[in-house]
Parts: C-alpha cells; sequence; structure tokens
C-alpha cells in the first residue's frame, strides 16, 4: 500500500485520517514514526504562547484606533473634496471655454454659406460686420453649438480659420452677471493654481 | 476579563425603534454602515485579541504588533463596504492582518525578539503553583525559541501554521485567505512543521 502523503499526515496528526488509510498505519513503521514526529512538534508549537500585553494596553489600543478611524473619516472627505474639485474645475474651465468659443463662432457659421448663394438673395445676407446674435434661451441651439465644439480644441479652431475675434472674449465677459464672473475667477484661479502643481 | 454587554437602541422603521443585546458580527457590520461609529468600536474591542496576536506571530515584538493592528482596523473600516459577509468579520480581519503582516514582513528583516519591558510575558510568568520559577522560566525560553523558528519559516507555510495552531481555524478557511486549495493548505502545514523540526535542532 502506499505511504501516506503529506496532507494526510496532517490528518493522521490531527486524528482525522479515513479509515481507510488508517489500516496503513498499522502496518508502516516508517509512516507511524512521521505521524508522532509531527504530533510532537504540533503539542511543541501549541505550547508556545505569547507574551500578553499589560491590561491597560487594551484601552489603549482601542482609543488609539477610535482616534486613527476618526482622522481617516475626515481625511477621506478632505480627500474626496480635493478630488471632486480637480475634476469639476477643469471641467467647468472647458465647458466656459466652449460656450465662449461656441458663442463666438455661431456667427461666422451662420453667415457661412452651404450652397451658391442665387445673386436675388444676396441682398438678404448680412454683412460681415453685422453680428448675427444668438437666442441665449434657444436649449436648442446651444445643445447643437456644444455637441458640435466638444471635440475640438482651440488650435484646432484656428487652424480651421474659426478664430475668435479679439473683441468677443471681450463682449462675452462684459456680459456676464456679477455671480458668473466670480465664478469664472474662482474658475481661472484654481485652474492657474491647478497648473502650478 | 470583564464582560460587558452591549445593548443599543436602533430604529428599524419609521417610528419602530429596536433594543439589540449584544448585536451580533453582521448587525455591528450593518450599524456601522449606518454611520454608527460605535459599532466599528465594538468590532476592534471583539477582535483586537486576535488580530494582535496574529500580528505579534509576524513581527515578533509588541510595538509593531500595536502598530500593524492598528492599520488592520483602519483598513479594515475603509473596505467596509465591500465586506460581502460572505466569511465571518473576523476571517475577514484574519485576512487583512496576513496581508499587512506580511507586506510588513517583506519590507522590514524581523527583528528577533527582544525583552519588551511593557509586556508581561505570559510565558515567563509562574503559571501556577505547581511550576517553580525556573520552570517557567525555562517554559519561556522553549517558547521563544519556537517563535524565532517560526518567524523563520517560509511566508506560506508560517501563515498556514500560525493560523491553524494559534488561531484554530480549519484548514478551508485558511485556504479562503491564502487563496490556496485544502490539500495545499495541508501540505504546507506539514512541511512547516518538518522545517520547524529542523530549524529547532539546528538552534541547540
Amino acid at each position: 500500500m502506499k505511504h501516506l502523503a503529506p496532507e494526510e499526515f496532517v490528518d493522521a496528526a490531527e486524528g482525522r485520517l479515513p479509515v481507510a488509510r488508517a489500516g496503513h498505519l498499522e502496518t508502516c513503521e516508517a509512516c507511524r514514526e512521521q505521524v508522532e514526529t509531527i504530533a510532537g512538534m504540533l503539542r511543541d508549537v501549541s505550547a508556545a504562547d505569547l507574551p500578553e500585553p499589560s491590561p491597560l494596553f487594551w484601552d489603549h489600543f482601542s482609543s488609539r484606533v477610535h482616534a486613527a478611524v476618526a482622522h481617516e473619516e475626515i481625511r477621506a472627505r478632505r480627500t474626496w473634496g480635493w478630488t471632486g474639485a480637480r475634476i469639476l474645475a477643469p471641467l467647468a474651465v472647458m465647458a466656459l471655454v466652449v460656450a465662449v468659443v461656441a458663442g463666438s463662432l455661431l456667427p461666422r457659421l451662420v453667415r457661412t454659406p452651404a450652397a451658391p448663394v442665387p445673386a436675388a438673395t444676396t441682398a438678404d445676407v448680412p454683412s460681415l460686420d453685422t453680428e448675427i446674435g444668438v437666442d441665449p434661451d434657444n436649449v436648442e441651439v446651444w445643445a447643437v453649438l456644444t455637441a458640435a465644439a466638444a471635440d475640438m480644441g482651440i488650435d484646432e479652431a484656428h487652424a480651421a480659420g474659426l478664430g475668435v475675434r479679439p473683441t468677443t472674449v471681450d463682449r462675452a465677459v462684459q456680459r456676464l452677471s456679477k455671480d458668473e464672473l466670480a465664478e469664472l475667477g474662482r474658475l481661472l484661479q484654481s485652474e492657474l493654481k491647478r497648473s502650478g502643481d | 476579563m470583564v464582560t460587558r454587554t452591549w445593548q443599543w437602541t436602533q430604529t428599524a422603521e419609521p417610528g419602530y425603534k429596536v433594543t439589540v443585546t449584544n448585536p451580533t458580527d453582521a448587525e455591528l457590520v450593518e450599524s456601522c454602515l449606518a454611520g454608527r461609529r460605535e459599532a466599528f468600536d465594538l468590532i476592534v474591542e471583539r477582535h483586537r485579541r486576535h488580530v494582535y496576536q496574529l500580528c505579534y506571530r509576524f513581527v515578533g515584538n509588541h510595538e509593531d504588533a500595536s502598530d500593524l493592528a492598528q492599520d488592520v482596523f483602519v483598513r479594515a473600516f475603509r473596505a467596509l463596504k465591500n465586506f460581502k459577509g460572505r466569511a465571518s468579520i473576523g476571517t475577514w480581519l484574519y485576512r487583512i492582518a496576513v496581508n499587512v503582516s506580511l507586506n510588513r514582513v517583506t519590507a522590514k528583516t524581523p527583528r528577533p525578539e527582544s525583552l519588551d519591558v511593557l509586556l508581561l510575558a505570559s510565558d515567563e510568568r509562574v503559571a501556577s503553583e505547581a511550576e517553580s520559577p525556573a520552570e517557567a522560566l525555562l517554559r519561556g525560553e522553549r517558547a521563544r525559541r519556537v517563535r524565532n523558528a517560526i518567524a523563520r519559516l517560509p511566508k506560506k507555510q508560517r501563515t498556514t501554521l500560525v493560523l491553524r495552531v494559534y488561531h484554530e481555524l480549519p484548514h478551508e478557511e485558511i485556504a479562503g485567505i491564502l487563496g490556496s486549495s485544502v490539500g495545499a493548505v495541508k501540505a504546507n502545514f506539514f512541511h512547516a512543521l518538518n522545517n520547524l523540526r529542523k530549524l529547532l535542532r539546528e538552534d541547540l
């Protein structure tokens, strides 16, 4: 019959060897000796208990953990606040840039003829100096503009000849309300700080 | 040892309040997740001793063991929302403790056990009137030698031996903690005991 495998020695030392294999132990002295050695080591190891800390230690330990967990909660909140700011600030700046660029591009897009314009209607085309306004309350127009400009960088827009006229941004800023101006200032400052990291 | 009875009142449904006496670990986890910090304090109180002892078995000194045990609970708090309740919270804490301890042992060569004045070395105490101070000293010395030999075992063998012998975990639970099969755990245990025997002989 085959000798016991390592896991079977453990089972034998712990008194759980299946009866079918226990029969082997009665006939095999080598396996029996090995089981006795393992069982003896188990007894020695079990007897090696640990130094016991002072009874005062446990309350002190609980207080330490309590304080560390409280600190962890504060840290987690701060981390989320900072992470949130890091995620939201660039998004807000991007949204603002998209809005400004879109606002300045719309008049040009509207002015660009899609097909040759019949001579009879040229009189109706506004001159280049005339700015066609976008109804700021028209949600659909803004949705189309935002979607169109979402994947377009400023450099890309410039390369395509879609530049912003020097006065457009100034005018856009002038039209901002007091609260919008304050928010713009805050966003720009946080962007400056972030880029300075 | 002082045994405390814990009792608190919690709102089960709007308008109803339930008094919980000696809540189970699962109830405590639920309360923690509902924002009751005192429930986590109770989890700490219940499991601190075992977690500390497990860490001690790996690092071999009080100072590092208490730091590691604290780290275990902080990590547990952080990860509590991921606790699925498939294993007991005790086993879950053991898993964290094993990972934290093995990382520490890998990063830092374990120092040999030193005399720690903060500890009342139970193995050096006169356990009973039947044991003389000399016998107690001898027993303490033997225990220290075994602990030092365990610290020199390969990581998986050491973990298996510590969890099996000192924390009496079933082989199946150890397999879950180590991510091995039950057969591999038993084989590890067998090799751990054999290697320990060789190390102790060398030490003589």
